[in-house]
């Protein structure tokens, strides 16, 4: 028999980086939350500078419970999906922004309206066969009061490109116009990032060091970054990335009103004859547990969003929660680029030092990004933003390609990698992706959990469109490097993504109910008071990395659940 | 509408740490005597394995000298116990494989002998694997974490690893000099778990 809590007014499912910003706006409100999340807190003492413990045995993000819901991949819908490599992401209070890059971008307008305004540029052709590809249903100018809020609330260091129209080339000029300049400058520069830049400017374009959820100085009580080189798949041990549970989290906890519920395994959304949400259920050290809310925000990940949706039948949802147009699963992709295997590699004929740092510290080009450039007779829509970083551990580098240069072992390849280890890096393409008929998810026939339910089955397929766009990108690339001055440089041909960090869809927002989960607002068009937070519910990716934009979202859905209280409570 | 309910799990508020304060990083569990998982005779066919793969020469210590086989055969008795067994086989295939080419046990071949059965297995041509390719690609891998990971796992010998490649080791705050391509920075020779991390705990 479950134990029956006492309701509170929001549970939010997933302390990570969308539910982990929601909980603040709601809890400074004074509504009563419980977050109830499926990792432990994790001890910064745990994050060390130590390349086996993070990144080859994972030890930072490898849950039981994440490594138990590990989905399943297959590239049609008429094959056999398997499991393929680890669950990108983790179960902890502040989620994978704990160990994440920490890049924080704002998309592009373009990206709030690409079928409209792809059409208009090179006509209804251009739109990709066989995509889903809708018009978000708001604007750029209706988030960017959100991507200010969370700049300044979490704490992102950049430089403005575009302050209420005036450009400028220190910043992105390709973005949108923002409303005032980042509360913290950007990471410093390298000789080599800004050998990069100025080989950059020298082909004409407009390289500038790019966003992050990392303080470049002190901020809110915390310090500045010390650039020690273990930030990606690590943590942060003087709390200088800014992940939720060194921010909004602490500083909702202040107001007394939130109440954290840790380990805690949420197994189902609960729903009413009359189609409303109740609560939800959840395990904890093996015992069963419902929590009453009025209203319930579901942030946990773009695959576990879905697969909770159609776990969670009920009478008023014979095929899953707010699944009564088969929509709940739908319109799923994942960045293609690098994620997607278009890697481009470069080797340098002298040191480039790249050891130290981290991935967010670099130089990014935007100028092929989205639809900053003409893509007329190119054959796809969309672009990449492209970028070279820092951040380089001694094993990663002596596992380096030998470009044809060596053997993989033996005398000849010892003195390859010790010319070579320190003068070679990986630049870190994403590109625009958008959702088909054929890529989407749902429950695995045959997978199951260590619960017995099934695990999230991802029916990805090929993309030409995304295919061509990472190609050219790739080939700029090379461009780039071979211009710094690089003398080898591979490009790795792009397969499209698996199992992603970059994970969109599933719960798109849209007006439509038919071909929609959410309202512009993140609420369920069926279940009103579900609220959905997350990647999965935006319906074009952008050139660059989601975290901003999710978080942007999940404070608005959030807001307007604290300003429409009554209506959707009630 | 409070959510301090009787029935409720124990609500964690220890959690979340906004410290400013710079935290050391190794608070480790006090140091285990380390356990090795390969009999004597499966340490010696890796150790000659490993030295084939980077041998010592005048560049400097080799993966032998650096103690990758030592990583190994730790990590194999800890972190990847799990495939032990099938380690174990791939050995026992080397050997196996190295008598029927040249009648003679690996670890005795000459190193031409001994390079030309690991190329046999490497190009997926020998015998008595399950799957060589596989296999050889692994013993490569861990040869390469046990030569460029931290000491504390027992390889990467006085640092050898890091100084071949000029990485510069683990420092808990890098200033913009230490990032310069043209000077790079001095390298520091210590470990994540190293005493000059363990300060103020």
């Amino acid at each position: 028999m479950a134990i029956n809590l006492k309701p509170v007014d929001v549970a939010v499912i997933g302390l990570g980086a969308a539910g982990g910003v929601a909980v603040l706006p709601l809890a400074r409100a004074g509504l009563k939350v419980a977050g109830i999340e499926a990792g432990g807190s994790m001890d910064p003492r745990s994050f060390r500078p130590d390349e086996i413990h993070n990144n080859v045995r994972g030890l930072v993000t490898s849950v039981p419970k994440t490594k138990g819901e590990v989905p399943t991949v297959r590239d049609s819908p008429s094959s056999v999906a398997r499991r393929v490599g680890n669950h990108p992401m983790m179960n902890a209070i502040g989620g994978t922004s704990i160990h994440y890059w920490a890049q924080s971008w704002r998309l592009k307008p373009w990206d709030f309206q690409t079928r409209s305004e792809a059409q208009k540029r090179y006509g209804a052709s251009s739109i990709p066969a066989g995509s889903t590809l809708e018009d978000w249903p708001l604007t750029y100018d209706e988030l960017e009061p959100y991507y200010d809020r969370i700049e300044f609330e979490v704490g992102v260091s950049g430089k403005a490109g575009n302050l209420q129209g005036r450009i400028d080339p220190a910043g992105n000029i390709f973005e949108g116009p923002r409303q005032r300049e980042y509360p913290m400058p950007p990471l410093r520069g390298t000789e080599f990032t800004d050998r990069m830049a100025e080989a950059a400017r020298h082909l004409g374009w407009h390289p500038f060091r790019p966003p992050a959820a990392i303080n470049t100085q002190p901020y809110q009580g915390r310090p500045g970054c010390a650039y020690h080189g273990f930030c990606g798949t690590g943590g942060c041990h003087i709390g200088a990335k800014n992940s939720t549970a060194v921010t909004t989290i602490p500083a909702a906890l202040k107001t007394k009103n939130l109440a954290i519920f840790d380990r805690a395994q949420v197994t189902r959304i609960v729903s009413d004859a009359n189609g409303r949400v109740t609560g939800v259920s959840y395990l904890r050290e093996g015992k069963e547990y419902f929590q009453p809310a009025r209203v319930v925000l579901l942030g946990s990940y773009t695959y576990e969003n879905s697969r909770l949706l159609l776990l969670s039948k009920s009478k008023a949802y014979p095929n899953g929660l707010s699944n009564t147009h088969g929509q709940a699963g739908r319109h799923y992709f994942a960045h293609w680029g690098t994620q997607g295997g278009g890697a481009v590699t470069a080797l340098f004929p002298f040191d480039i030092n790249v050891f130290y740092g981290l991935p967010a510290q670099g130089t990014t080009v935007d100028d092929f990004g989205d639809d900053n450039y003409d893509h007329t007779g190119l054959g796809f829509i969309g672009g990449s933003s492209m970028h070279v970083h820092t951040e380089l551990h001694p094993i990663e580098a002596a596992a380096m390609n030998t470009f044809g240069r060596a053997p993989g072992w033996g005398a000849r390849w010892k003195a390859f990698v010790r010319e070579s280890a320190a003068r070679w890096t990986s630049a870190y393409l994403q590109t625009s992706t958008f959702p088909y008929e054929t890529t989407f998810l749902d429950l695995d026939p045959e997978v199951r959990d260590p619960l017995g339910d099934p695990v999230c089955r991802v029916t990805t397929s090929s993309r030409e469109n995304e295919r061509r766009s990472v190609e050219y990108a790739q080939n700029k690339m090379e461009e780039w490097f071979r211009a710094a001055g690089a003398i080898e440089v591979i490009k790795t041909p792009p397969t499209g993504p698996a199992l992603s960090t970059h994970a969109y869809g599933g719960t798109r927002m849209g007006d439509n109910r038919e071909t929609n989960v959410v309202d512009r607002w993140g609420f369920s068009h069926e279940a009103g008071n579900l609220g959905i937070l997350g990647a999965s519910v935006m319906g074009t990716s952008g050139a660059r990395n989601p975290t901003l934009t999710v978080q942007a979202l999940a404070w608005r859905t959030a807001e307007h659940l604290v300003k429409s209280w009554k209506s959707i409570s009630a | 509408m409070q959510p301090e309910d009787p029935e409720a799990p124990q609500i964690s508020r220890r959690t979340v740490i906004a410290s400013a304060t710079l935290i050391p990083v190794a608070a480790l569990t006090a140091a285990q005597a380390p356990k090795t998982a390969l009999s004597a005779s499966e340490r010696q066919i890796l150790e000659a394995f490993v030295d084939r793969l980077v041998p010592k020469d005048e560049l400097g210590p080799g993966a032998l000298e650096c103690g990758a086989a030592n990583y190994i055969d730790l990590a194999l008795a800890d972190a990847l116990t799990g495939e032990k067994e099938s380690f174990v086989e791939g050995l026992a295939a080397v050997d196996a494989f190295a008598r029927k080419q040249y009648e003679m046990p690996f670890t005795q071949l000459m190193p031409d002998k001994k390079d030309a059965v690991l190329s046999e297995i490497e190009a997926g041509r020998a015998t008595g694997f399950t799957n060589p390719r596989a296999f050889f690609a692994r013993v490569r891998r861990l040869t390469l974490e046990g030569m460029f990971g931290d000491p504390y796992y027992g390889g990467n010998k006085n640092f050898a690893g890091w100084d071949l490649i000029r990485y510069p080791g683990p420092r808990l705050a890098v200033a913009p000099e230490d990032q310069k391509m043209s000077a790079p920075p001095k390298p520091v020779r210590q470990s994540a778990y190293g005493s000059n991390f363990n300060h103020g705990h």
